[in-house]
């Protein structure tokens, strides 16, 4: 094996320009992926049972009524022609009109974004401030009652559903002790801090279940490895070989297991989100849906398709800037 | 990086201690739990309770459900009168103002009826018997209908009758609604949707003295046991909607009281009677009498409500003389054995998704039917798919319910006995000729004891009828903490928070 990671230059500052076109092509790429992404999520809806304008007038108004609503709303035009109109909102960035608010959907939107972005922020990154210690110490330790006990742990963690899991920590940090709110999502930065704490801890226990033990089996593996022995052959200490010789090459692979995962609770967040009643993206989808208010799902779709695909791009980032025999093509 | 992402932990968790008791001021300000946020502040295009509630607090109507929900009360009218044959209306607007200081005036009252019966108004069928109005007066408005229509005073009671500022509404358009302006006891301050309505008291409301709290809150908090949590940790001071399971543990602290509300809402069984054996009264009675109503109330409602005898809640006008179907298993046998069903039959009920309740309540429905020999298959269906398939007739039984928005019992009879009407009889094309010609009488009758026969002899034929398995009336839950005063839930499912004191 060729030796560490550790003393070689880093390609993204070195070559800016492979960089850009590495950006370029994965936007490219990105545009028939989203249109096939906003066709599934057109018609979808479509084939859903249920109608926006009579769950709009319910009770309330007679069949004439509700087919006036519909025309109102172009709800009774041919669906490519509904699809064209959609295509052409969001090429124009309004997304078109919420249904029910009667407000642009990007806006409905916007008003739900920070939320969750922030919750999905502040879980990665309490995951891995979670996960690198205590997978360094589980493989250090390895099959001592601290190995042990950190994984009996998270194994419980994993086997609980998240809305338990939270429901717990609100009774046990929100009411008997009581150090965070309840619920809520605050006003200004370190006020949501302190408020999102705990459903990002919630997500990040679940993310920590997952990379602890990749990044844990990862670090026992490379231990062994030829180089590790040659790098504490060169007299540096051991701290210094776990940092630079083992962990860098231990990262990729749990790497990979936090992007997947995190592109998962982009979407996923939406039980977190009930729980601790945050006014979230994952909140909006689910009482979009049961409004059929179209527009808006269709937003969603497209925003978390775009999030996705960041994410994706990111990892390919990290990869590079981990290990710089991975070069972006 | 990670060490000073430690610091920046321990500092959270520092910052979280210092504001803890932030939250325990009060006095001033009154904060409500509710389970959804409002859509729109716009009252002719919704019809989602969160929006209603919250549209009552903002603006006035020329009159309102009197608390109690038996009669109607002056609102920004003062007073009115009609003429003999209730074909005109004339209201005496009182020296009311808006929360920015201008005066209301007729012409906002008229520009806001005529905005409420436009086509692009959700409610326009309820304001559409107006042909005229005019103003008298700088204070008197003239209400003119070609042929009587009694349920219009109840109308204008309504939400989507609110009286706004012509001028304003008129230069802003719907960017109006991000920011409106009403009459009511409170103005919006911020909206942050999905989260909470901040409103404060308007400091022009024509009734003295009151709001009595400065702020009012309402927080968005979607699932049942967190707005619980939050409530038994002063996080709020009110919610409504409490888990009927935790009616009584809740209050067991001693610092907050739980309480149980009749409202206007009536839960049943909608029997398609397009469907064989279901087009026959006999069998339907004999599902009726299959029904243990009170072991379902006592048993999954933990006694929140009372055994219904029609499709109609207890309201104004209503047939006391009627008793709830009893459950009598063998009654219902010897009925099913007269319509050629000895054997019983088998039919599908539709429960709604996602509803603890109503999963229950179709269990146990599914269970009594079942011992009569119906047997019973729960499909689970979404809510807005529930009402498709029922409106479409390719059902054959679904557990339902409908609320009222009005003090009158014209809306729920409408809605659930007359054929064809607004929806078939709630999508059971059940028909009765008598009841049709009921309906359409009561509608030019003046309000009276004459008026009053009519309804009960129409709940009567609902009730024979039985073109649905009458369940019960559900109350409404709701729970305050001790030092509130004042927070109630009204027959009509809102609240008036202008009475609210926060010890």
């Amino acid at each position: 094996m060729i030796a560490g990671a550790g003393a070689a230059r880093n390609p993204i500052d070195c070559d800016s320009m492979t960089l850009l076109l590495f950006l370029l092509r994965r936007i490219i790429q990105l545009i028939p992926a989203l249109i096939g992404i906003t066709i599934v999520a057109f018609l979808l809806l479509r084939v859903l049972p249920g109608d926006p304008a009579s769950l709009l007038i319910g009770a309330r108004g007679s069949e004439a009524d509700v087919v006036m609503l519909r025309h109102q709303l172009g709800l009774d035009a041919p669906l490519w022609q509904q699809y064209l109109t959609f295509l052409g909102d969001v090429l124009n960035g309004s997304f078109g009109q919420s249904l029910v608010q009667r407000r642009p959907v990007a806006l409905v939107i916007a008003e739900r974004f920070s939320p969750t972005i922030l919750l999905v922020v502040y879980a990665t990154m309490l995951a891995v401030v979670i996960t690198l210690p205590l997978a360094t110490l589980s493989a250090v330790k390895r099959g001592s009652l601290i190995d042990l006990g950190i994984q009996a742990f998270f194994v419980a963690v994993m086997s609980m559903p998240t809305f338990w899991l939270g429901v717990l920590l609100i009774l046990l940090f929100g009411i008997k002790v009581p150090l965070f709110p309840v619920a809520g999502y605050g006003q200004g930065f370190l006020d949501r801090l302190w408020h999102l704490f705990l459903p990002a801890l919630v997500i990040a226990l679940g993310t920590s279940a997952l990379t602890i033990r990749s990044l844990r089996s990862s670090l026992i593996a490379v231990r062994s490895a030829e180089f590790v022995d040659t790098a504490r052959s060169k007299g540096l200490s051991e701290g210094e070989v776990l940092r630079r010789h083992i962990m860098r090459n231990s990262l990729i692979s749990t790497v990979s297991v936090l992007s997947v995962h995190t592109s998962w609770v982009i979407g996923g967040t939406v039980v977190i989100e009930a729980v601790f009643a945050l006014p979230g993206m994952g909140n909006l989808l689910v009482t979009s849906v049961f409004s059929r208010d179209y527009p808006v799902v269709q937003g969603l779709t497209v925003v978390f398709a775009l999030l996705v695909m960041l994410i994706s791009v990111l990892t390919d980032l990290a990869y590079a800037a981990i290990d710089p025999r991975i070069r972006l093509q | 990086m990670r060490n000073s992402l430690i610091v920046a932990l321990l500092g959270l968790m520092t910052i979280g201690a210092g504001s803890a008791d932030a939250w325990a001021q009060g006095s001033e300000r009154f904060r409500l739990g509710i389970f959804a946020d409002a859509q729109s502040l716009d009252p002719i295009a919704t019809s989602d309770n969160p929006s209603i509630w919250s549209q009552l607090l903002i603006y006035d109507t020329l009159i309102r459900p009197a608390r109690d929900g038996t009669k109607l009360e002056p609102g920004l009218a003062e007073s009115w009168t009609s003429n003999a044959d209730g074909t005109e209306f004339v209201f005496k607007l009182r020296d009311a103002k808006f929360s920015d200081g201008t005066q209301v005036t007729v012409d906002d009252v008229i520009a806001s009826l005529k905005r409420a019966q436009s086509d692009q108004s959700n409610w326009k069928r309820f304001f559409k018997p107006i042909s005229r109005m005019e103003a008298v007066d700088a204070r008197t408005v003239k209400i003119a209908l070609d042929k009587p229509f009694t349920p219009l005073l109840n109308n204008l009671a309504l939400f989507s009758a609110a009286i706004l500022p012509a001028k304003q509404l008129q230069e802003k358009g719907a960017s109006f609604f991000e920011k409106p302006i009403g009459s009511g006891p409170f103005m919006l301050k911020n909206w942050a949707r999905g989260s909470k309505i901040e409103l404060a008291a308007n400091p022009n409301y024509w009734q003295k003295g009151k709001p009595s709290v400065k702020e009012v809150d309402i927080m968005v908090i979607g699932e049942d046991n967190s707005r619980v949590l939050q409530l038994q940790a002063g996080q709020i001071d009110a919610m409504i909607n409490v888990p009927v399971n935790q009616i009584k543990s809740i209050a067991s602290s001693g610092d907050i009281t739980a309480k149980v509300a009749p409202v206007y809402r009536i839960d049943l069984v909608q029997l398609n009677t397009r469907e064989k054996p279901l087009d026959n009264e006999k069998v339907r009675q004999a599902l009726n009498y299959a029904i243990d109503k009170e072991g379902i109330i006592q048993g999954l409602l933990f006694g929140t409500g009372t055994p219904a005898v029609s499709s109609m809640p207890v309201m104004r006008y209503h047939n006391t003389a009627l008793k709830p179907y009893p459950h009598d298993p063998e009654k219902a046998k010897a009925l099913l054995k007269d319509a050629g069903l000895p054997d019983g039959f088998s039919m599908t009920m539709l429960v709604q998704s996602g509803d603890t309740t109503f999963q229950q309540v179709g269990a146990a429905i599914q269970a009594n039917l079942q011992d009569v020999g119906v047997k019973t298959e729960l499909q689970l269906i979404e809510s807005g798919a529930q009402w498709d398939t029922t409106k479409s007739g390719k059902y054959q039984a679904s557990l339902s319910y409908a609320t009222s928005d009005t003090v009158d019992p014209d809306q729920l009879i409408g809605f659930t006995a007359v054929n064809p009407e607004r929806a078939d009889a709630f999508h059971t094309e059940w028909k009765s000729d008598r009841l049709n010609e009921l309906y359409d009488k009561e509608r030019v009758t003046a309000d009276g004891p004459e008026r009053e026969k009519m309804f009960q002899e129409m709940e009567q034929i609902v009730h024979d009828g039985s073109p649905f398995i009458f369940l019960y009336n559900k109350g409404a839950t709701y729970a305050y903490r001790n030092n509130v005063e004042g927070f109630e839930v009204l027959p009509t499912s809102n609240w008036r928070l202008e009475d609210v004191v926060v010890k």
